[in-house]
This record gives structure tokens, C-alpha cells and sequence, in this order.
């Protein structure tokens, strides 16, 4: 089987975006006036010039991939369990931004901080949860109090 | 007015209480967050925006100006303790600085480090002050044409020169441009990538997306790899820098100086190859050049003078012209927009009070910065303990509370994650981020130059080359262009070359 290197499975997935913009998204999601005197002055010709560039970028990436003996830094699974981990954090951000409304940003907080610390394998599990209440807590003090920012309080426990 | 009643008035803005402590304050978050491993100065300028909101704009942008100047320096400390550098820039302090460390002459070494950082930033600093007035006065008369190609210039080396290749740093620019596009357009209002979403009609936040690109992929990299442990903290020793050996390094660190404020003026090319070059040349001009690399007080003093000597000429091309000359000039743009300011030659017309209260603050910094450098260089054991587990979801919060605050927007967060998954995705397979963000700022800018140029023309690209100042700009695009291209050719023939040479 052929191994593609990176710098050319880069170019490709550029060269397909700068595709998939030019025949798909630009004439669905960017809207022109029917009346636009000039091509260069439509609102259409900045996104097809980048979409352009795109493919062109993408092009020159896989032709220098094809010719390429660049070592990136660090290849896959050699850190044991990475793409799990960024897969749990991946959800606990995911539930962060869905708990903001709902818990308010203090608790929430509270919650993906004690998380985040026990996904990162901490030696000081007890430190971690002081900090886990202690700093989301003044956080809200400086940026509810001072700056006056209206910080989401959520629907059960409401701070002052 | 004259630059002594623009620095009179200037004096007026910047003489208070408040504006001096934020200064200091920020020098001293800067010096602890280059200080932290595992932090970089990008991600403590951005995680202190959000707390300019309530200030002032010149106690906002003092601030930030305080943590870019602190962090600069903070990170040479790790980099000459624990061997690990706290700043990409600081790597060429390692190779004389870990040296002198592990023959117990580390507080030798981070004395030279800062006195050669503040006679570095004091330098810059008066280059600013010199340059930035003179260039904007020149870019007064630039019209749409002029701004295009000086913008398209910049936004060349930039992608040229930020990260390993060409085309990678060309395809992330690209990417920042077309992100940029989302959101109503200049000239009709017609939707761009809205997709009805009226969160998405104002663009995306510059915010959420700055510090989406450069806090959150730097968590995901500790989540990839975890652990609190790194390498044992050095002592300071007994001897300390003396003056006759600061006497003795004194040429290398105005040569180091200088070669800072040229390749900081240019935007894009960044501290890390002027610490790199200032290093190498004071190995080339010293008679102990045998010394270098084994622990040469000199060689700290030379590379700390190149990575300081570009922090104030990183704002020669913001300020006069209202282009940001890398990440971190592009987060204190941000600040500036915040405060409904644009850097530029306007501005030295219309807020030259701001201006020049900026450059006695800059000035100002550099004295802050010999008193907390000083204590720094004692507490930093303390700042190295903080366990990563601790750190790096207090950032997470941080980042969250951040992003926030800017339009009370839950949305903004949601944009800062995606933008972290991107800024990883990119990270993990060695395309800068740098382009990326400095295209997504510069992007409407460019478009509507363009724009304005067409209009003015009726539609004739000709007016693109129209002028003197244009064909210098594009001739310069060129010959980067060129010179980049052929040094990526001559890389991979080395490689190429080396390959054969190992397998032989």
C-alpha cells in the first residue's frame, strides 16, 4: 500500500476544501446582489479568489509531499492513550459549554476544572479540588463585581 | 504639534497611579507566565486581555505592553534553570546559560540575562520612539493601492517565515482569510457564511478565536501527553554578574540589540532567529569563541540582547502602519479594537497623546523590568513547582471566563473550543498558527483595500501597480517570495543529501 506523506495528505484535504468551497459552499452561503456593476467588486469574488488559493496551496503541498523525507515531531500512538484523552477532554468541553446556562459558569466551572485535572492524571488530587472551587469562585468575584460582566448564574445555586 | 508637545501631552495620559501600576502588575504576570514552563508569553497576553475590558484604553494596553515585556525576559529563567526554555526565543540562552547553571553559576547567568534584557528593551524602546513617528508620517499618504500591497507584503513573510514551510504557513494564512470572510460583507451587507445564524452576521470574535488558537491547543497538548514531573531546578550559586563583565559583553549586546530592532521591524520574522543570529555573531566576533556553548557568560548576554532588542520594534510596524509584526502584537491590536482605536499613521494624528504615552510607559517598563527581574530570578523555584495538572485547567477556566466577558455571549465560547480543536489539528502537524490569526485580523482590511482600489479605478487592476510605493511593495513580495522558496529548495536538497550520506 502506498504511504502518503503528511504534507501531501495536507494538500489534499486543502485542495478538497478549496473544491468543496468553490462548488459547493460559496454558491449556497454567499449571497449576491443581481446588479453588482463590477465582477471584482462582488461580495462572491474574495471567497473564489481564496477558494482558489486554497487549491493552490493544496496543490503545492502534496507535489512537496511527494518529494519530502521531513520527519514531523512526534508520530502517532507514541503516547500511550492520547487520542483518548483528548476525546474524554473533547467531551468535557463539550459539556462545559452545554452546563454554562444550565449550572451557571461558576459550577460549571467548578465541575470541568475538577475533570480536566483528573483527566491530566494529577499527583495532587486534594490541591486540585481546593483550586477546582476556589479560583472559578474568584474569577466570578473579579468579573461579576469589578469588570461587571453579567456572569450566568444557572437555574439551581445562585451566587451574590 | 512637535514630538515635545506630543510627549507633554503624552505625560499628562500616562502620570497616574493607576496606569504605572498596571504597567507593573503586567510586568510582573509576564515574568511569571514566560517563566512557567508549559506557558508561553502568546497565552499570557491573551488569557490578560479580557481583564483590560474595564480599563482604560491606555491602563488596558499598558498592561498588556507590561506582560509582553515581562514575559520576554521570564522566559530566559527556566531556560537556564531546568534547561527548558519558557519562550522559543529563549532556546539560544540554553546553550550558555544550562552550561553555567550545572558548574553552579546560574544567578552568574541570569544576572548577565537580565541586564542584558533591559539594556536590550531600553534600545528597542528609543528605536520605537525614533522610527515608529517617522514611518507613519510616510504612510500618511497611502491610499487603498498602497495599503494593498503593503498589507499582501506582509502577510508574504509572514507565511514565509513562521513556521518550516512555505506552503503550510501560505495554506494557514489562507485558511485566517477565509475565515474572515464570515459574516456580512463590507460593501453590500449580503450574507458570507452566515447560514442564517445571527450570532455569525458580526464575524466570529476575534477574541474567542485568539485565544481559541492559543491557549486551548496548548491544554490539549498536556492532555496528549500529562504529567506533573519536569527537570530538577538548578541553585543560583554564590557569584553573581559583576559590571567589568558587562563592560566586557557590552558590544555584543547593543550588536544583539540591533540585530533585534531590524528583524522585529520586519513583520513576521520574530525573536527566536534574532536571539539565534545576535548569538552566532558574538560567537563569531569574541576571542573565546571556544568558550561558546560550554557556559560563556557573553553568549547569554548576546542571545538574551537579540530576543529582547525585538520586543519594542514589534510595534514600529503596528503602531505607524496598523500591522501587527507577530502573535503578540496581534493580540495587543485586539486591545486597541476593543477600545474602538486603529493602530495606524492616523493615529498619530488623531490619539498622538495615547502614542506617546505608550512609548514613556514602554520606557518606563524596562526600569520595572530590572526590579522584578531581579526578584524573579529568587522566587522561581516557587513559580516552576506548580504542578501542570493545576495550571493548565485553572487556564481552562480562565480562558472560558475570558471569552465570556467580551459580548456576554455563550456562543463565543463555543467558537473558542472549535477554533482550540483547529489550533491542535495544526499544531500536531506543524502549521503555524501565526499566518492563521495575523490573516484573519488583516483579512477585512485587505479586502476592502482592494475594494477601495477597484471602486476607484472602475474595476482596472492596473491601479495596483499604479505608484512607486507599490512596485516597492511588490517587488518586495517577489523577491520573499524568491528567497524563501530557494532556501525551502536548498533545505530539502540537504536533507535529501543527509539521508543519502546516513543510509551510505
Amino acid at each position: 500500500m502506498i504511504k502518503l506523506h503528511r504534507q501531501s495528505v495536507m494538500g489534499i484535504f486543502a485542495a478538497g476544501l478549496g473544491g468543496i468551497l468553490s462548488f459547493i459552499a460559496i454558491p449556497r452561503w454567499v449571497a449576491t446582489p443581481a446588479n453588482v456593476p463590477n465582477i471584482v467588486l462582488s461580495p462572491l469574488f474574495w471567497p473564489y479568489t481564496l477558494a482558489g488559493l486554497c487549491v493552490l496551496a493544496g496543490l503545492g503541498l502534496i507535489w512537496v509531499g511527494l518529494h519530502s523525507n521531513e520527519r514531523f515531531n512526534e508520530d502517532e500512538g507514541e503516547v500511550s492513550g492520547a487520542f483518548a484523552r483528548v476525546f474524554f477532554f473533547s467531551l468535557i468541553a463539550i459539556a462545559y459549554v452545554w452546563a454554562l446556562p444550565v449550572l451557571g459558569m461558576v459550577w460549571a466551572s467548578v465541575l470541568a476544572f475538577a475533570a480536566t485535572a483528573f483527566l491530566l492524571k494529577s499527583d495532587y488530587p486534594k490541591l486540585a479540588l481546593v483550586c477546582a472551587v476556589l479560583f472559578p469562585v474568584v474569577l466570578y468575584g473579579f468579573f461579576a463585581h469589578v469588570a461587571g460582566v453579567a456572569i450566568p448564574q444557572g437555574e439551581f445555586v445562585r451566587l451574590p | 504639534m512637535s514630538i515635545f508637545d506630543n510627549l507633554v501631552a503624552g505625560l499628562g495620559l500616562v502620570a497616574n497611579f493607576e496606569a504605572f501600576l498596571s504597567l507593573f502588575i503586567g510586568v510582573i504576570i509576564g515574568t511569571i507566565g514566560g517563566a512557567v514552563p508549559g506557558m508561553s508569553v502568546t497565552m499570557t497576553v491573551a488569557l490578560t486581555l479580557p481583564f483590560t475590558f474595564a480599563m482604560t484604553p491606555i491602563t488596558g494596553i499598558l498592561l498588556l505592553l507590561g506582560v509582553y515585556k515581562g514575559g520576554v525576559f521570564g522566559g530566559s529563567i527556566p531556560a537556564i534553570l531546568i534547561k527548558t526554555p519558557g519562550t522559543p526565543a529563549s532556546s539560544a540562552t540554553v546553550m550558555d546559560g544550562y552550561p553555567m547553571a550545572e558548574k553552579g553559576e546560574a544567578g552568574r547567568a541570569l544576572g548577565m540575562a537580565l541586564w542584558a534584557s533591559c539594556t536590550a528593551d531600553l534600545i528597542s524602546n528609543l528605536s520605537l520612539i525614533l522610527f515608529a513617528g517617522f514611518l507613519a508620517s510616510f504612510a500618511l499618504s497611502f491610499r487603498p493601492p498602497e495599503f494593498f500591497t503593503l498589507i499582501l507584503f506582509s502577510l508574504t513573510i509572514i507565511s514565509g517565515v513562521s513556521g518550516k514551510s512555505m506552503l503550510r504557513g501560505a495554506f494557514s494564512a489562507v485558511m485566517g482569510l477565509l475565515l474572515a470572510t464570515v459574516g456580512l460583507d463590507l460593501v453590500y451587507g449580503t450574507n458570507r457564511f452566515t447560514f442564517g445564524d445571527p450570532n455569525l452576521m458580526g464575524g466570529l470574535n476575534f477574541i474567542a478565536v485568539l485565544i481559541g488558537l492559543f491557549a486551548i491547543p496548548e491544554i490539549l497538548s498536556v492532555v496528549w501527553k500529562p504529567g506533573d514531573a519536569h527537570d530538577r531546578t538548578r541553585g543560583l550559586g554564590k557569584n553573581w554578574v559583576t559590571f567589568a563583565e558587562y563592560k566586557r559583553s557590552f558590544k555584543s549586546i547593543v550588536r544583539g540589540s540591533v540585530i533585534g530592532v531590524v528583524l522585529g521591524s520586519i513583520p513576521g520574522i520574530g525573536a527566536a532567529p534574532s536571539a539565534f543570529l545576535s548569538y552566532s555573531e558574538a560567537r563569531r566576533k569574541s576571542p573565546k569563541k571556544e568558550n561558546f556553548g560550554k557556559g560563556e557568560i557573553e553568549g547569554v548576554a548576546a542571545a538574551e540582547a537579540g530576543n529582547n532588542g525585538v520586543a519594542g520594534a514589534t510595534l514600529i510596524p503596528l503602531l505607524s502602519l496598523g500591522i501587527p509584526g507577530d502573535v503578540i502584537t496581534a493580540i495587543i491590536i485586539g486591545a486597541f479594537m476593543i477600545h474602538g482605536l486603529q493602530p495606524g499613521p492616523m493615529m498619530f494624528v488623531t490619539n498622538a497623546d495615547l502614542i506617546y504615552g505608550l512609548f514613556i510607559g514602554l520606557i518606563v517598563s524596562s526600569v520595572f523590568l530590572f526590579f522584578i527581574g531581579s526578584a524573579a530570578i529568587r522566587v522561581f523555584k516557587f513559580v516552576a513547582d506548580v504542578p501542570r495538572s493545576i495550571l493548565f485547567p485553572s487556564i481552562l477556566v480562565l480562558c472560558v471566563y475570558g471569552v465570556f466577558a467580551v459580548n456576554n455571549n455563550i456562543f463565543d465560547v463555543g467558537v473558542m473550543f472549535a477554533m482550540g480543536a483547529l489550533g491542535f489539528v495544526m499544531l500536531r502537524n506543524d502549521i503555524p498558527a501565526a499566518p492563521f490569526l495575523i490573516a484573519y485580523i488583516l483579512g477585512p482590511m485587505l479586502e476592502d483595500n482592494f475594494r477601495q482600489a477597484m471602486l476607484m479605478s472602475g474595476g482596472s487592476p492596473w491601479i495596483l501597480v499604479s505608484s512607486p510605493i507599490t512596485w516597492v511593495f511588490w517587488g518586495l513580495t517577489a523577491l520573499t517570495v524568491t528567497a524563501i522558496v530557494r532556501a525551502g529548495i536548498k533545505a530539502g536538497r540537504n536533507a535529501v543529501q543527509k539521508a543519502v550520506t546516513e543510509e551510505g
